[in-house]
């Protein structure tokens, strides 16, 4: 390791960094006007060496980790060093030119100097609730190109020498449904930044400039070392896998798949998308920086847990997925809910990890990023509103337990909105938001419940879209783990004849009365059910987690209800569990 | 004659302090901790230290104890089987809570398992509205269902919860009634009288563990108070609280919960009581211990108090002193990673098997051998020179542990260790201070706890902190702690409000109400009308965010009039905060919070007259000095702590050394001795 900075320094300066992107983070959502960042924290903030390194990222959400790599080199494309001064800020949100990965996400990124020399950047990146576009929230199942999905925003300066660029601003709010939400937002990121700005300046005076950027060099290179350590514990060999999505939103119905061969190399990991369904006229295309990141986290959750996130992380791994595919889209297709595609990528590339090592991945999760965006006038206030809000659901079972129940996976990690609080502002009243009984993969180790939550619309003209997937194709389980349930929309008028929806819903019409259900995807099971003790199998009656009936059909157990008792009936477990050995011999 | 008693249990020992009244002379006793029973090592204690001084029990005639029942009731989930009431449609939100998994990365990390199991949960055919209207008349038939049910599984506690109770309460109470009707033995919490807050989860998640708590805390509290009885106490013994301040004991059983993190908080409380003789009024507190270190941060005289946090995985809605836990202690063990940087903790070696110097089976390096090594801790004088030390060991440990695993030489190994803690506890530093918006150079570092002593000197200058300050006895500064508090509780309303001078009307209606609760309290208490006091906050945000600023205000500002200062003074926060403040924003108000304090007579310490002579060392050695320009080995004088009067002054590089600590002085640092018998270190040099 590491020329020329002690590991001590290391150590300090990487952890003061990482307190720079942490003190912005806490800025930006403490003074975030929008319940996707103050509630949900759908935000990440970084810190970046001057030569476009990332050297530092506070993160909320792992879609975000990849989501502002390239952001900084897009700035030093387009402006030359002499053109930006102490001060300047720059916002984009344009994924097809290295501003994230979907519209909504506006990144802000500001120079840092000290003493008149260029030394880093901050940035941070926040999901704005709308951004134009053709539906409220901007990304539609019937969008079928980037342009029905709002306001495209190239890399701009939107400050300049610590003034405010009104133009800049104004262009922004103006193009959204809900400006002044934008602009409480976008104020939050212009202080999230200034925060890191002073913090960096800080740190670079503290080691000196020259001395700063060998610090910032070395943390690089320790991240690399961690990360090949990590691959280097994995067998070498090639392995594939693939799975799919249940269709692409209005314009094609047909399943789309996602296939992915990883070959491990000693200390290096080369994934390769060759197969993968072309990209689609509908909003599920990812850009290749999504890909990216998406594999990235897959790799830091199997083989890398503690490594500090910064480039370095990025240099074991190579990705190559064919131009024009869903997970490498090209202009000018749509790419609104991109997050379903990464996550069904991280199910891929965990199924064929499965193959060699079992014991450090989860079976299928409810891998979607099930979302219900409400829209219409609040008659309380008389103002226009756009609510979204995202369902979480079962997390795969694995070798050492069953799988976590309605919490949210993979790529993304927002927290609800309080219902106390989203009634509060939007007329709506949520009637059940529970655990999906027998929702969870049947193992060994079971899988992690979906969740149902009913919305009752409480005035008229409202409307609804919704995005949901592995309505069709069920999470899978490892090793002899059943699969989880699917999930479902449905809608009831009135309340009353519960009509079956499709995955992907857009603009429905609601009136006071009126019940949005959403039932979210379970997880696959962990190993044979019937090795499940049955003592959890009655627990988990109990807890209402699994019915009597699916303990008997899926696990083999027995369950007998007397005087409000549930109680095992051993003899008549061990015949069923028998039979079932007998019959497969 | 009269005297006060403070009782601080810890992990290890029990730490008890007895203060004469009148002549303010202190004295102090430790006992082994009895973790099964606490109030035994609390009695044995007690009844020593009486005997010790010759006391009789009838003269103790105050009596203030921390005790750890509530704590380890939850880390052990050896709470009371408790049953649940929700709203209908709501009984897995205990389970859900905000729907995040634990950790981003790891896929195997566990959620913590809810304190009230499935099966114990039912709902309640009932609604209520945004607005607080009924929506849905509570059905009697689904409340007694549930209310059998519980009874029928033999629960010995319920919670009840449910939503918008914290705007109108009377579902709740109806629930209250009926579960007294018929389950009378039961022990019943509701969210409106524990929290009534808006934001359901936090809510549910309090009451739920409150509910838990509730029949331990009245089981060992009924033991305590006749054992106290018994032995011929005559005063009813109090009991320390999370947010510093103290109550009845019979009081804490309505709110165990509100006793569950006070562990920490008694060593604040002192800090504070040291900030009013001082006249330093803005401290950071730093204890360090063996595992970890205790960071809080006292501003113009006031600790600092949190709303909400984590309490074993769960979100507790009560008001606590806002202390910040980092895993940095004498204990904590150095290891090279697998990239190659240098990392201390959070593993801690503990006391067994302890450091690698102390012999007991300890085979990696610590601090505290890196400490040993460096010659800033004394190898004669570990626990007063009751144990030998095995340097060797030490140094084998770093070799063999960093040295083989980088390019490091022993000294930068050595040296290194303790860079990185003292790294790791600046930055905890930073989080509760610059983070929020404090300059350090605006605060006195006060340092306490037995491993604090050794870092404090550093942490001063990396951070900027202008002086430290430590007190005369670091080991027990935190039974000291019960001896000068005050009855405290808080009350809280939750309606959200859009600020205006015309709202100020019924801000006023809503904390003359918190005030009538406060009042009856402080009679309970027989606090006398002219030692009571009532701290008034309201929780601020732009309308529109998501998080409030808590905003001090006073009574005669609860008018229209007034509206304008307290308006200034939550964006003037805001602005220090987070570096900005919409001009034209408007306001909203969501909690009302008052605070009743009853002030009680405390322990009274004297100024002692200045020494004449110049304090003496006792002897030199050789300490190691990575944290000055030129590090290095510098020859160190050392002194003891009890030749240090009042008026000496003295120049680093030094060391301090006293029974229960040790104390470290950089070189160009200057040390002198305050009329309290306090030393303060003057972290630039020069003179205070």
């Amino acid at each position: 390791m590491v020329n020329q900075v002690d590991p001590i320094t290391l150590e300090i300066v990487g952890n003061l960094l990482l307190s720079v992107a942490e003190e912005m983070g806490i800025t930006l959502v403490k003074t975030a006007f929008s319940t996707n960042i103050k509630e949900r924290k759908d935000c990440s903030t970084a810190v970046f060496d001057a030569k476009g390194n990332m050297t530092a990222q506070a993160e909320y959400v792992p879609m975000h980790l990849g989501s502002m790599l390239d952001v900084v080199n897009e700035v030093l494309k387009r402006y030359p060093t002499d053109s930006i001064y102490p001060g300047d800020m720059f916002v984009t949100n344009d994924p097809y030119s290295g501003g994230g990965t979907h519209l909504p996400d506006i990144t802000m990124v500001a120079p840092v100097f000290e003493a008149d020399k260029l030394v880093g950047f901050v940035a941070n990146i926040a999901h704005h609730s709308d951004i134009g576009g053709m539906v409220p929230g901007s990304v539609s199942p019937d969008s079928t190109t980037i342009y029905q999905e709002g306001l495209r925003i190239p890399l701009v300066k939107i400050c300049s020498k610590g003034e405010l660029i009104r133009e800049s601003y104004d262009f922004i709010t103006l193009n959204t449904r809900t400006p002044v939400e934008r602009q409480g937002d976008l104020d939050a990121q212009i202080a999230s930044n200034k925060a890191g700005v002073r913090r960096l300046q800080e740190v670079v005076r503290k080691y000196g400039v020259d001395y700063f950027e060998a610090c910032t060099d070395a943390l690089l290179d320790y991240a690399e070392e961690l990360m090949r350590a990590g691959i280097r514990s994995l067998p070498n060999g090639t392995y594939t896998f693939e799975d799919y999505l249940d269709d692409a939103g209005t314009h094609s119905q047909d399943p789309v798949l996602i296939r992915a061969q990883i070959t491990i190399d000693e200390s290096n990991a080369i994934v390769d998308f060759e197969g993968t369904s072309p990209q689609v006229p509908g909003p599920l295309n990812m850009v290749y920086s999504g890909l990216v990141t998406t594999i990235f986290y897959c790799f830091k959750a199997v083989a890398g847990q503690n490594v500090f996130s910064n480039q370095g992380i990025y240099r074991p791994l190579t990705v190559k997925a064919p131009k024009g595919s869903i997970v490498n889209c090209t202009l000018p297709v749509p790419v609104g809910q991109r997050i379903d595609t990464s996550q069904r990528v991280v199910d891929v590339i965990l199924g064929a990890l499965s193959k060699v090592a079992p014991e450090r991945v989860l079976a299928a999760c409810n891998s979607v990023v099930t979302s219900a965006i409400f829209s219409g006038t609040n008659p309380n206030t008389e103002n226009y509103f756009v609510y979204l809000e995202t369902i979480a659901g079962g997390s795969g079972a694995h070798a050492f337990g069953d799988g976590l129940s309605g919490v949210q996976v993979h790529m993304t990690n927002t927290s609800n909105l309080p219902v106390e609080a989203l009634e509060r502002e939007y007329p709506i009243l949520i009637e059940k938001y529970a655990l999906r009984t027998d929702s969870g993969g049947a193992g060994l180790h079971r899988g992690g419940l979906g969740i149902q939550r009913d919305y009752r619309i409480l005035t008229d003209g409202l409307s609804y879209t919704g995005l949901g997937d592995r309505h069709k194709f069920a999470p899978w389980g490892i090793n002899g783990g059943k699969e989880g349930s699917p999930g479902i929309f449905s809608f009831a008028k009135n309340g009353k004849e519960e009509i079956k929806l499709s995955s992907k819903v857009s603009e429905l019409p609601l009136n006071k009365g009126d019940v949005v259900r959403v039932s979210s995807p379970g997880s696959g099971g962990f190993g044979s059910p019937f090795e499940r003790n049955p003592e959890l199998v009655l627990f988990d009656v109990i807890d209402q987690k699994v019915s009597v009936e699916k303990a008997l059909e899926d696990y083999g157990v027995s369950i007998n209800y007397n005087n409000g008792t549930y109680s095992i009936d051993i003899e008549e477990t061990k015949r069923n569990r028998l039979g079932v050995l007998q019959n497969s011999i | 004659m009269s005297y006060m008693v403070g009782v601080d249990v810890g992990g290890t020992f029990t730490d008890v302090t007895l203060v004469d009244s009148k002549t303010g002379e202190i004295k102090n006793h430790k006992v082994s901790s009895t973790p099964e029973d606490p109030s035994r090592a609390i009695m044995k204690g007690i009844k020593d230290i009486l005997e010790i001084n010759d006391i009789a029990q009838s003269d103790v005639q105050y009596l203030a104890h921390g005790t750890t029942v509530a704590t380890n009731a939850l880390i052990e989930r050896k709470g009371a089987v408790t049953g649940l009431i929700v709203t209908e449609g709501f009984r897995d939100l205990l389970e859900i809570g905000r729907q995040t998994r634990p950790s981003l990365y790891n896929f195997f990390e566990e959620k913590p398992q809810p304190v009230i199991p499935g099966n114990l949960r039912y709902e309640a055919s009932e609604r209520l509205l945004a607005n607080g209207e009924v929506y849905k008349v509570i059905d009697e038939d689904s409340l007694h269902k549930a209310i059998d049910a519980l009874k029928e599984q033999g629960v010995k506690s319920i919670a009840v919860c449910f939503l918008f109770s914290y705007l109108n309460p009377e579902h709740e109470k109806f629930a209250v009634k009926e579960i007294r009707k018929r389950f009378p033995d039961v022990y019943v919490s509701a969210s409106h009288e524990i929290v009534p807050e808006f934001r359901e989860y936090s809510r549910l998640s309090t009451t739920a563990l409150n509910a838990y708590l509730g029949p331990v805390m009245k089981n060992y509290m009924e033991n305590f108070l006749n054992s106290v009885k018994e032995y011929g106490i005559p005063v009813e013994p109090y009991i320390t609280q999370s947010n510093g301040g103290i109550i009845s004991i019979h009081e804490s059983v309505a709110s165990p919960l509100r006793t569950a993190v006070s562990g920490p908080a008694a060593g604040v409380v002192a800090a504070k009581n040291l900030a009013e003789l001082t006249g330093y009024k803005n401290m950071i507190t730093f204890d360090m211990g063996g595992t970890s270190a205790d960071f809080s941060l006292i501003e113009n005289g006031e600790p600092k108090i949190s709303m909400e946090r984590e309490v074993e995985g769960f979100p507790a809605r009560i008001p606590m002193l806002d202390i910040h836990a980092c895993g940095a202690g004498g204990g904590s063990i150095a290891y090279i990673d697998n990239g190659g940087a240098l990392k201390v903790g959070p593993e801690s070696a503990g006391s067994t098997p302890g450091p690698a110097s102390y012999g007991r089976g300890g085979t990696k390096p610590t601090v505290t051998d890196a400490n040993l090594l460096l010659g800033r801790l004394n190898p004669k004088e570990i626990l007063g020179g009751r144990m030998s030390v095995d340097m060797d060991a030490a140094k084998q440990a770093i070799q063999e542990h960093i040295c083989n695993q980088s390019k490091l030489t022993l000294e930068e190994a050595t040296a290194g260790i303790i860079s990185v803690v003292n790294a790791n506890m600046s930055r905890a530093i930073r989080l509760i201070s610059i983070q929020k918006g404090h300059d350090p150079r605006d605060f006195t570092l006060v340092s306490f706890g037995g491993a604090g002593g050794l870092h404090c000197s550093a942490l001063a200058k990396e951070l900027n902190i202008p002086r430290v300050l430590i007190p005369p006895s670091p080991g027990t500064f935190c039974s000291l702690g019960l001896l000068v508090t005050d009855v405290r509780t808080d009350y809280v309303r939750s309606t959200l409000e859009d600020a205006s001078p015309e709202s100020m009307n019924v801000v006023a209606s809503h904390f003359k109400e918190l005030k009538n609760e406060g009042v009856k309290l402080l009679e309970k208490e027989n606090i006398p009308e002219s030692k009571r006091k009532y701290e008034l906050v309201i929780d601020v945000r732009f309308k529109g965010q998501n998080y409030e600023i808590p905003i001090p205000v006073e009574w005669d500002e609860l008018t229209s009039a007034g509206f304008a200062a307290l308006k200034e003074r939550f964006e003037e926060q805001h602005e220090k905060i987070y570096g900005y403040a919409k001009k034209d924003g408007i306001l909203e108000f969501v909690n009302y919070r008052l605070t009743a304090v009853g002030q009680l007579p405390k322990a009274r310490f004297e100024k002692s007259t200045a020494a004449n002579e110049t304090a003496i060392p006792r002897a030199a050695r050789q300490v190691y000095f990575s944290e000055i320009e030129r590090p290095g080995y510098y020859e160190t004088k050392i002194y003891d702590r009890k030749n240090l009067k009042p008026g000496n002054k003295v120049q680093g590089p030094l060391i301090v050394e006293q029974m229960d600590t040790t104390i470290l002085v950089l070189p160009d640092q200057t040390m002198e001795v305050d009329d309290y018998g306090n030393l303060i270190i003057n972290t630039f040099g020069g003179e205070e």
